[in-house]
């Protein structure tokens, strides 16, 4: 088994587990979270098919922009309560250990992988062509799609304001 | 990593997505779903686009498009839920 695949198996478990949490969960806050970690592995499967651009659109107007609005309506509609409750439980050590493990880990790793032959990334980005692609044969659809982007704004603030008798 | 592996979690992915959007009672939850329906179909246009016209990225630029109408599909409908709850 090579290694691409062996990521990519890795991904599919962690984006089907996560799915299904975002659509089991009880709790919407908590579906909320899980639906972030499925968008950041769906930009990770898009690094993993040569679309560079691509994944950091997904990361850009998904994760920063759609679910930051998706968590900002949850908080508004839910009760405040929550916040009354204690943060933190009692396995602030236990925590701090083990996230300290995990760092110590990680730096030792990276050392030794920047001390290493990294391997050569391999395919060419994939920006210059979107571009040209944009700019060229998508340019109709493109303002379109800007124009729908402008509508749904007006109409979103539309929507939201409050109503004056 | 074949085009039938990415394909089959594109499906199982929109399968997922289908059974959130009939079953949930929250319309957050049913937008949140809507959401991993978008994202199967980008997951498919990507694939495609890697796998069988990897010089050209036509598939790209349609994924493009896909996220800009999920932006502006979520601001409406988040909107919309909120314009919901305010009158209960």
């Amino acid at each position: 088994m090579t290694l691409s695949l062996g990521i990519f198996y890795a991904f599919a478990a962690l984006i089907v587990g996560g799915a299904l949490v975002v659509v089991l969960a009880r709790d919407v806050f908590r579906s909320a979270i899980a639906l972030a970690g499925v968008l950041v592995l769906v930009a990770g499967l898009f690094g993993l098919l040569n679309a560079d651009f691509l994944a950091a659109a997904q990361l850009l107007v998904y994760v920063g922009g759609v679910l930051v609005l998706m968590l900002f309506v949850i908080m508004l509609l839910l009760s405040p309560q929550n916040q009354l409750r204690h943060q933190t439980n009692k396995q602030a050590i236990s925590a701090a250990l083990m996230s300290g493990v995990t760092a110590t880990f990680l730096i030792v790793q990276f050392y030794a992988f920047l001390r290493s032959d990294a391997p050569a990334m391999e395919g060419q980005p994939s920006t210059a062509a979107l571009g040209r692609l944009l700019m060229g044969e998508f340019l109709v659809p493109f303002e379109v799609v800007s124009l729908v982007l402008l509508a749904a704004l007006v109409g979103a603030v539309y929507l939201s304001r409050e109503e004056r008798p | 990593m074949t085009l039938l592996h990415v394909l089959v979690l594109s499906a199982v992915l929109f399968a997922i997505g289908l059974f959130g959007l009939l079953s949930r009672r929250n319309v957050l939850g049913m937008i949140m779903s809507l959401e991993l329906l978008f994202n199967a179909a980008a997951i498919n246009f990507a694939a495609f686009d890697h796998f069988l016209y990897p010089d050209r990225t036509l598939g790209q630029g349609f994924v493009l498009f896909v996220i800009a109408i999920a932006a502006a599909e979520a601001v409406i409908g988040l909107a919309l839920v909120l314009k919901l709850y305010r009158h209960e």
